[in-house]
């Protein structure tokens, strides 16, 4: 039983001791009752919401569940894009990131509150994509910052002793060379393009 | 049966009832890998399940103050 399974199974506990208290909430006037209503209505509810957020969390950083909103359906595609040249199909396809989590290892902000701070700019982007006008391309708030390909990439050889990028630390480490927007790794996922790109399939 | 026993009966009916459509809607939340299953879990479940823990606390204090005794014996008497 995975960690889903365990957490049905609180779900479940907690509705039939609820429904129990629902039913007969007089056997709250005993000693028993008073501990059970505790249980029930306290105890197993809060770790029902702890244990809902912490699965919920590790979902959203699944590239299934970024590729399900209608707008990411390009982003999604873009990663099968049959050509070393796309940044994000050569990280996905040759597993440089973890290919369940592609979305979440390149975009997240990897700071303390950082997975909070995604998750909220994700509720914001779920209000634009539901009750508001998404914009035709997909911007991301404030650019994306080198600090993201440095998290895995600084400290490596065969980035570091790069003989273009070796005289250029400073200014990529200081964000004032942007890695994907200085004429070097421009091609991201371009994802307007990906309906005329020839596209890789896995196992073929 | 006093009034205030009654008052906490039916607080703890009111809880019950959240709790579980919050649980309900937490299962469905779970079935789906969607954003709007996030949503769904983080702005109903965890309102309707943390609702229902706060009016059970609630009901704890009530019970456990002789004010609120008063005043629901009081009430009971006006009836």
């Amino acid at each position: 039983m995975g960690s889903t399974g365990i957490l049905v199974a609180l779900i479940g506990v907690t509705i039939v001791l609820t429904a129990v208290l629902l039913v007969r909430p007089a056997i709250t006037a005993g000693t028993t009752g008073k501990i059970l209503a505790f249980v029930a209505l306290c105890v197993l509810p809060a770790l029902c919401i702890e244990a809902g957020m912490s699965t919920h969390m590790q979902r959203s950083e699944q590239t299934q569940f970024c590729v399900s909103c209608h707008s990411m359906t390009t982003h999604g595609q873009s990663l099968y894009v049959d050509d070393p040249t796309y940044l994000a199909a050569q990280h996905f396809q040759n597993h440089r990131v973890s290919p369940d989590m592609a979305c979440y290892a390149c975009h997240t902000d990897y700071t303390i509150y950082g997975p909070f701070k995604d998750k909220l700019q994700g509720v914001k982007r779920i209000y634009i994509q539901y009750l508001s006008t998404p914009p035709a391309t997909i911007h991301i708030s404030g650019g994306y910052s080198n600090l993201q390909c440095l998290h895995c990439h600084a400290g490596a050889r065969n980035f570091e002793e790069n003989p273009v990028h070796h005289p250029m630390m400073d200014s990529l480490t200081s964000n004032q060379v942007s890695c994907i927007s200085s004429g070097c790794h421009d091609t991201v996922h371009n994802a307007s393009e990906v309906g005329q790109l020839k596209m890789w399939r896995p196992g073929q | 049966m006093k009034f205030g026993e009654l008052g906490i009966q039916t607080f703890i009916r009111i809880a019950s009832v959240l709790i579980i459509l919050g649980a309900a809607v937490e299962l469905v939340s779970l079935r789906w890998v969607h954003p709007l299953a996030f949503v769904l879990f983080a702005f109903v479940a965890v309102s309707l399940i943390g609702l229902g823990i706060l009016i059970y606390l609630v009901s704890l204090v009530l019970a456990a103050s002789p004010a609120a005794a008063n005043l629901g014996q009081d009430t009971w008497a006006q009836q």
